[in-house]
Order: structure tokens, then sequence, then C-alpha cells
């Protein structure tokens, strides 16, 4: 017939076909919250995304009733903004990953909810499970907002053929420790010398590049560098600490002894390639190099200077806010980060050092070989400031990565690598603070 | 006027375009209309040939590291050819699951933000080139000032807008704000206006009514342009990356583009993974373009030149 | 009841059913563009976060902005993206149209090969090109040591690199559409004004300049505008290649924006940025209005 209705009939069908798509939708856009399914996101983009699959799977064999939908966001910025977003946006996951040094920036904000204590013993999930120091920092307001899951320190991996044949081994194949920076670039230089390509590999640039900071932080805390004082409201970097490890750090480039130029997966491929005896990196690339192959070992940082402090931060599980929580919902979250820390022995698998003792103290994690060779690291550890601009990924870490970042690159003497970095943390202090 | 409304309103496939061989007539000298000889023309041939190598190299590239064993995507010095090719990285990138939902999502947004422009355009455009109610010129002139606002100056708040709405992580909180084009309208009231009066002076003194003229002789008279505002309309929302990466935090909800930016499905070495994921992100278009290339390249003749 | 209700002028009549067409575009207009952007004026005016309602705080978010230096480092950021890829994208979009216009063997080919990468996702090219840029084993440094130079390109992690990468991706990606509206405007262009001037003996390359060019000339205009307000909304492939960095050294201000209202919570803060950027569109437009405007365009 006319055309008006062999289009009105198209419209239709459209109409029709879009309105189911969207129902569809709209469906999966409520929250449920009886407890038969569970939303979970994590940030584990490195080699310990794996192994936190395979938890996630066990829990799934175990309890066929739950359906757990897990989610891994890319790591650093993008992560924290979005599980922001979500909160403000009513979407939030029932249980997030969240560094315990974020906390300071996520729970004045209401962005978190607090658990119940109640429910926390009746899980096991108490202050004498985890060590002091970590737990305190789980607090906000004499509320318990976050479950430790691990510390994760900064490390050194290192090429054990390669080593060996630097003659940086002792008898029983393991690195002789590295003491003082000396040593420390003599050991890298040697190593250069066996692979014929790099020394050290570590990321010296890159998107959301943090590893300047970490590198610097771990060398300015064995100096016994602070950033800020006690109070959290002023600037107290020691410019004389900080210039001795800013100018380590760019001898460590210029002499050759590690690599001028890389970005996180870029070093990691050449370290699992064999292409470097050494690399500085979190703990998180164990699955990546055993998948690799590669001959590789762990230790502990090397104490470059006065202490053995490392860098390191933790992964804790939180409960983002959500307007609506049933007790039955609340009960298969709990049981989850539960399970979770339960099995942390799994996850140590990845790399991280676990945060609940009874996982911790076992017999099963200490036979764990490269994993426990830097469990001892927990005594020594160089933690952000607790401040709502610190913690993993955030803008500190952001502004600091950025401006140390060019010492290494060799684009920036080490004064001025330390004049932007305290110009960065001085704009941070400013800024009103936006969670209060 | 100027020489594009001449290509808009001229019928489809007969503009010069598509015949290359009234060039060959018209010069004369068989391949090139610049004129010169033979070798001009095999100098430009050269020149135009190692061009499009060099601007279809980096795709090359990402295919070839799509199908390369893992190990040999960062060897140094850099191999060109896998020494073995493989599909794994696609099975791993499809097992993954997540890239066909983000395809799926992409196409059911863009499909309805087109739908919705292209209506919503052409009816205002029309009420704007051809009706005289009062403030008509009001209005058009505020309309066409949303050119000029960017809409991505106001993801804050249209951000808080939608959590208002509880739209955060729906198909209409990533289509709503992208169906408002005023570019569109723009173009489409240029169009309308350049269209001959008479045929719908007749059928409005044959009674027909303004919608009847707007359905039945308005809109196919139109077809070129309409096509055109809906291919351009679906290529940038289907390929829109800021809106739908603020709006959405669930990977369910998630278009192609915000999916492989912000979720990771895979872990470790993963080069040959990511190049694999982008391959398969890249064709859609990429076949629809071969199969519509002359459809598509007329289209952007048409918003392009009708828009003058 | 008038006898003769459509004669006299029938198109030109008082007509309340016009507004009818306007009124649902009206509406989505309203409620996603004219109602955010009040809205957003009125946040600015606030200390409003993420995650609570604020305070009114007068103009403190705008005293806070223009003393802010990342606020004027990512304007001129952005403007800089601007100046770079807006000549480099209409003068590639030109020699690309000019050869394929001129050249008929094989013209689907060049045509596919200079448009397919616009067809691309921003998070595709992104991934392609940081993969390209890649130190030591990226194929930018891999294609200059074939050629026997290893000129050590920072490519994306030196400062003054950085952004210059970012263009060459953008030209790469987006040229396509550029060319293909001189392609259109050159075949619009009727091929009589050719053979006339061949007639008079100009040769090609004579033909060009005093041809071909003069007409484009409107063409040109089009595309500089569309070029410049896109190329200001740049946002994406940074994002997505270096996330701002090196050292900051590529921020847009539409991603201080995203950082400062999403990812440290203060929405007040980043709605009065977006207003000082809102400004400079708005002073560009006007300038290419008063550079571009045609008699016509009174309409």
């Amino acid at each position: 017939m006319s055309p008006i209705s062999r289009r009105a009939v198209l419209g239709g069908a459209l109409a029709v076909g879009a309105a189911s798509a969207l129902a569809g939708c709209s469906a999966g856009a409520g929250l449920a919250d009886d407890g038969r399914s569970l939303r979970y996101w994590d940030l584990f983009t490195g080699g310990d995304g794996a192994t936190m699959r395979a938890m996630l799977d066990a829990f799934r064999a175990e309890h066929p009733e739950i359906d757990l939908e897990a989610v891994t966001l890319q790591w650093g910025p993008t992560y924290y903004t979005k599980l922001a977003m979500a909160g403000a946006g009513g979407r939030a996951p029932d249980v997030a990953v969240l560094h315990l040094a974020r906390l300071p920036g996520y729970a004045p904000a209401g962005l978190l909810d607090p658990f119940d204590p109640d429910l926390l013993a009746e899980f096991d999930l108490t202050e004498e499970n985890f060590p002091a120091a970590v737990w305190q920092r789980a607090q906000y307001n004499g509320q318990v907002y976050a479950i430790p899951l691990d510390t994760h320190p900064y490390v050194m991996y290192y090429n054990v053929d390669v080593c060996r044949e630097a003659g940086l081994l002792d008898a029983d194949d393991q690195l002789i420790p590295l003491r003082g920076p000396d040593a420390v670039l003599a050991a890298f230089t040697a190593a250069k010398q066996v692979t014929g390509a790099y020394g050290l590999v570590t990321e010296t640039y890159g998107t959301d590049g943090v590893n300047p900071w970490r590198m610097w932080w771990t060398l300015y805390r064995q100096l016994g560098g602070e950033l800020l004082t006690p109070d959290g409201r002023d600037l107290a970097i020691d410019d004389a600490k900080a210039l001795r490890a800013l100018t380590f750090m760019q001898q460590l480039t210029s002499s050759g002894a590690a690599i001028r130029e890389a970005d996180g997966s870029g070093s990691i491929a050449l370290f699992s390639s064999g292409q470097a005896g050494f690399m500085w990196q979190g703990d998180w690339e164990v699955t990546t190099l055993l998948a690799s192959g590669v001959p590789f070992s762990m230790t502990r940082f090397p104490a470059v200077f006065d202490n053995a402090s490392a860098q390191a931060d933790g992964h804790s599980l939180v409960l983002p806010h959500r307007r609506t929580r049933s007790p039955a919902q609340a009960r298969a979250t709990y049981q989850l980060i539960a399970f979770l820390l339960r099995h942390s022995v799994t996850w140590a698998e990845g790399g991280h050092v676990p945060a609940y003792q009874p996982v911790a103290r076992s017999a099963e994690y200490r036979a764990l070989r490269p994993q426990s060779l830097y469990a001892s690291v927990v005594e020594e550890l160089a933690l952000d400031p607790p401040v709502w601009f610190a913690g993993s990924a955030s803008t500190l870490w952001l502004e600091m990565g950025a401006a140390l970042s060019p010492v290494l690159t060799g684009r920036a003497t080490p004064a001025e690598g330390l004049a932007a970095a305290k110009a960065a943390v001085r704009r941070l202090l400013a800024t009103p603070n936006p969670v209060q | 006027m100027s020489t594009g409304d001449t290509t808009a309103t001229r019928p489809v496939g007969s503009g010069p375009l598509w015949t290359t061989r009234r060039a060959r007539r018209s010069v004369g000298d068989g391949t090139t209309r610049l004129g010169g000889g033979p070798l001009v023309t095999a100098a430009l041939l050269v020149i135009t040939a190692a061009l499009a190598v060099l601007w279809v190299l980096p795709l090359v590239w990402a295919v070839l590291t799509s199908v390369k064993p893992e190990g040999e995507t960062t060897a140094i010095p850099l191999r060109w050819l896998p020494s073995q090719w493989t599909l794994d990285a696609y099975h791993k990138v499809l097992a993954a699951g997540d890239i066909l939902r983000w395809m799926a999502n992409s196409l059911i947004t863009a499909t309805l933000t087109t739908v919705l422009v292209v209506l919503l355009s052409s009816l205002a455009a029309y009420g704007f080139a051809r009706t005289t109610f009062p403030g008509r010129r009001t209005l058009l002139a505020i309309t066409l000032a949303g050119v000029v606002v960017p809409p991505q100056l106001l993801v804050v708040p249209l951000f808080s807008e939608m959590v208002a709405l509880n739209l955060v992580d729906t198909y209409w909180g990533v289509i709503l704000p992208q169906v408002v084009a005023p570019a569109m309208v723009y173009i489409l009231v240029r169009f309308f206006q350049a269209l001959p009066r008479e045929v719908e002076e007749a059928a409005v003194i044959d009674g027909a009514s303004r919608w009847l003229i707007f359905w039945r002789i308005v809109l196919p008279l139109s077809r070129p342009v309409l096509a055109a505002v809906a291919i351009f309309t679906f290529i940038s929302t289907w390929n829109n990356f800021l809106w739908p990466f603020v709006v959405t935090t669930d990977p369910g909800t998630m278009t192609l583009p915000v999916g492989l930016t912000v979720v990771q499905g895979s872990f470790g070495l993963r080069y040959a993974q990511i190049m694999a994921s982008t391959v398969l992100a890249a064709l859609p278009l990429l076949i629809v373009f071969v199969v519509f290339q002359r459809q598509i390249v007329r289209g952007v003749a048409h918003t392009g030149l009708s828009g003058q | 009841m008038a006898p003769h209700p459509a004669r006299t002028q029938p198109t030109r009549r008082r007509d309340w059913s016009g507004l009818l067409f306007v009124l649902p575009f009206l509406a989505f207009f309203a409620l996603f563009l004219v109602w955010p952007l009040v809205l957003g004026l009125g946040t600015s005016l606030t200390d409003t976060t993420l995650a609570k309602d604020g305070q009114f705080v007068g103009l403190a978010n705008f005293g806070e902005a223009l003393d802010d230096p990342v606020v004027w480092s990512s304007l001129w950021h952005t403007l800089l993206f601007t100046l770079l890829s807006t000549p480099l994208l209409v003068l590639v979009g030109l020699v690309f149209a000019l050869l394929v216009h001129h050249l008929t063997p094989a013209r689907w080919l060049w045509r596919l090969s200079f448009f397919a990468p616009y067809l691309l996702p921003s998070s595709a090219v992104s991934l392609i090109f940081v993969w390209i840029f890649q130190p030591d084993f990226g194929m930018a440094d891999g294609a200059l040591a074939a050629l026997g130079l290893t000129p050590e390109i920072g490519w994306l992690s030196d400062p003054a690199v950085a952004m210059f990468s970012i263009v060459l991706a953008t030209t790469w990606w987006t040229v396509g559409f550029n060319f293909l509206l001189y392609l259109a405007a050159l075949q619009a262009i009727p091929d009589t004004y050719h053979e006339a001037a061949a007639l008079d003996g100009a040769g090609g390359w004579r033909r060009l300049w005093t041809i071909t060019l003069p007409l484009l000339r409107r063409t040109t205009g089009l595309i500089v505008v569309l070029q410049i307000l896109a190329s200001l909304k740049v946002f994406d492939q940074i994002y997505q290649m270096t996330a701002g960095g090196p050292e900051q050294s590529t921020r847009p201000v539409l991603l201080y924006v995203y950082q400062a209202g999403f990812t440290n919570f203060r929405i007040g803060y980043a709605s009065a940025i977006s207003y000082v950027f809102l400004g400079l569109v708005l002073v560009v437009a006007l300038v290419q209005l008063r550079l571009f405007r045609s008699p016509e365009e009174a309409a």
C-alpha cells in the first residue's frame, strides 16, 4: 500500500525491538539485594589478576547459590574515579578492592559503608587476626571501613641465570644482599655486561606512571625523611635527604646501570624475555614472570642507604556505599570477603604478603618461594601519610610520579625534580579538602 | 549558490564523484586531470601509493602483532612477521567475552541514537525551514547557538543530572544527551530550504496536512541527506568516548571504546591480545565502510557541503 | 470559515502547527543542553562534591580557577593541540584529496586507505599508537632503526615531544574526514573550468593554483571552522595515550575538568573550570564568525 503504512510497520518493529532491548537492560539496572547475586570490582591488572580470578572461581564452586559477577577495571585513577562515580550514581558494586592508604580519601566522603562488628566477629574478621599497624589504618571514626587483604611492598626481582653468571649469587643460588649505593650500581652494571642489554629495568615514565614516586619514597624513607608534618597540614621534606635519593636515582640511569626509558609493561616485557638482570616493581608480577618461564627470584629492596625500608601499600576489601543493603545481601558479601581472606595463601602465590595472620603464620605460606622471601619487609614499610590525597594511584602519586620521572629519564636535574615535587605537594595541601 | 549545493541536490548516483570516465573524456590525457605526460602520472601514482602504504602501516602492524606468539611481540630488533602465525590472542580475547557484549551495547545505543537524531532533527528542521509559527527565528537562533557549545563541556553537570534521573549505567543515560544534535538540524534546515516549494504547495492545495506533506513528500525527497546524517551520527556515536565513559560504570552497559579502555580482561604479557582486541574493535565499521563505501563518501559530501 | 483557506499564501500563513514539528527536538535540547548549562553555572557557585551537595560560595571557585596554574597550563595544551593539529589536518587532507582526485587508477583503494582510520574508535587508535611508540621494540623506533637511524626519540616519554606524537596520531586518525570533504568539493568543480584553462594553454600546476585552489576557498573555510571546534574538544586520545603526561605536558583542559570533578570529587570547582573553558570556546567561535561569515549566512 502507501509508503506511510510501510514506514509505520517498520517504525513499529524498530520501537518494539528497542523497547525489548532496553527492558532487558533495565532489568539488569536494578541492584540485586536478596543475597543471591554479588557484584565485585578490583583493579588487579598485573599478574595478580589471574590469581584473583582463580580465587573467585573457587568461591563460585563453593557457593553455587551465589551468582558472583567480578570485574577488573584499569588500575589507577581510572579505577578510583569509576568507584567514586558508581557510588555517587547509586550503582556501586557490593564489594570492592581499595588500597588501604586511599581510605582517608573515601571513608570521610561517605563513599563507603562501615562494617558491622557483629558480622565481622561471626566471620572471624577481627582485630587479633591482623597486624596492629595495618588494622589501625582500616579504621575511620572508630568504625571498621576496610578489611585488609595484603601488604604489597616494592621489591627487587632478579634473573637467576644472569646474576649467577655475573657472580652475584651465593652457594645456595640466592642473591648476596646488596648494601650501599656503590654495591647496587656495581651489581646492575655487572648484570648489564652479562645480558648485553640492560642491568636494571623499571618503569621510568608512562600513562599514570607512579614508579618514580615508589622508588624515591623508598630511598627517601631509607634516609628517614618525612613528607608532611605529623598533623598532615604542612610540607616537611628534608631537602638534603631528598636530593641524596634523587641524585642516586639519576645516577642509576645516567650511568647506564638502569634503563633510561621504559613504561611499566615495557619493563616487564624486557625482564621476562631475559634482557635484564634486575627489575624494581611491586610484588605483583610473580604470576606473569612464572608464566613467561624466565628464571627469576625475588628479594627485599636493597638497603641503598641507612635502612632497608621499602615503599608499600596494601589491598583491602570495602563496602562501597549503597542506599540499601538487606541482611541477606550483607551476609553474602561478608561471606565472600571471609572466603578471600581465609584462602589468601593462594593470593600470596601472586606475590602479595597476606594480612590475615592465620595465613601469614602458616607453614604453607612460609614454604612459598620466592613469595615469602621478602615477607620480613613488613617490619620496615614506607607507608603514605594518612591524608585524603595520598595512597596508591592518588593525585599525590601521579603528581610526584610526573615531577620525578624526568630525573630518571635525564630531562631534569635532581634539584629541578625536587622543586617540582615540592610545588606539587604544596598545591595539594592548598586544595580545599573535598571529603570533609 | 555554492558549488556544494548542486552536489547536495543532485540525484543519487549521478555525482561526478562516481563518474571517473567523465574526467577521462574531458581532459583527454587518460589518467590525470592535472595534465602532464605519463611521467607526471607515474610520479603521482608512486607518491600516492607510498602515502597510502604509510597510512595503512599502523593497521598492518596491529594485525601482525595480533597474530604473533606473545613472546615475539617484544623482540629487539623488531621482527615484522611472526615466525609462527597464531590466532591464540583472538581466542583469548573472545573467550574473555566482554568484547562482544560491548559491541552489542554500542550497536544498540548507536542505533537508537541515530534513529532519534534523524527523527527529531528532520522534524525540527522542517518546522524551522517551512513553517511560520511565532518565535521561529528566535528558536532557530538559539538552536544554532547550541552548535558552539561542545557537549563534552557539559559532562560534569550532565552526570549530576543523570544521577538525579537515576539513569547512570543505563542505555538511556548513554543515548539521551547524544540525541541533541543542533549541527544536524542546521544541515537539514539548509537542505529543506533549498528544496523547491512547488510540490509542497500543490499538495497543500490538494488539502494534505503538514504531517502528510512531511512524511510523503519532503522525507522521500531528502533520502540522501538523511542517509548522510544517519551515517555520521552512527559513526560518531559508535566511536564516542567521553560521555559513555562518564555515564557508564558497569562493564555490562559500557560501549566498545569505553570497555576497551576501562576494563582489563586478561593479565600478564598481553601485547598480542591488546592488538587482537583492537583489531576486533576496528572491524565492524571497517566492514561497513568497505560494503557501503559509495554511500558513505557521498554522505560526507552532503553533510559537509550542504553546510557551506 | 474562509471560503478559500489555502489559496492566499499557503505557506506564509501564521501557523502554530509548525511549532509541533520543532517541539520534540526543543524538549531534548532544553533537557540535555540548556538545563545542564544552567545547572553547571549554579553548581560552579557552590562547593558541591561528588558525595554531597555544597554550600553557596559565591565566585570562590572562579577565583581559585584563575589562580590555578594547572587551569592555565591545560588551557594552553588544548590551544597548542588545536594550533598544531588544525593546519596539519587541513593541509594533509587537501593534498590527499588532490592526489586522489587527479588519479583515476584504483581510486577506491586510495580512498579506502586514507579514510579507513577515521572509522576506528579512539581507544583502538590509542592502543595502536602507544604500541607503535614503545621505546626499542615499537614500530616507530623499529622503522627508524631499519633505516639506520637511532635518534632515541622519547615519543610519549619526552614532554617536549609527546604532544607532537599525539598530533601525529590524531592526523592519522581523523584526516580522512577532511580528505573526503575536499574530495567532494573537488569533484563538484565543473570540468569546463579546466577545459577552458587548458585551451588557454595553462599547465597543470598553473590550473591548480589559479583555478582549483581558489575554488576550494569556501570549503577550506568550512573545514577550518569545523576542525578548530573539533580540536578544542580534544580529550579521548590524550586520556588514553598519555593520561595527560609525561609530566602533565599534554593534559588538555577537558581532562583537568574530569580530574577535578570526578577523580578529586570537586564538582563545583570542575564546573567553574568548564565555564572558563566555555568562555574561550565562545571567543574562538566569535572570531571565526567574523573571519568566515558569508553574506548568505544571515538566513
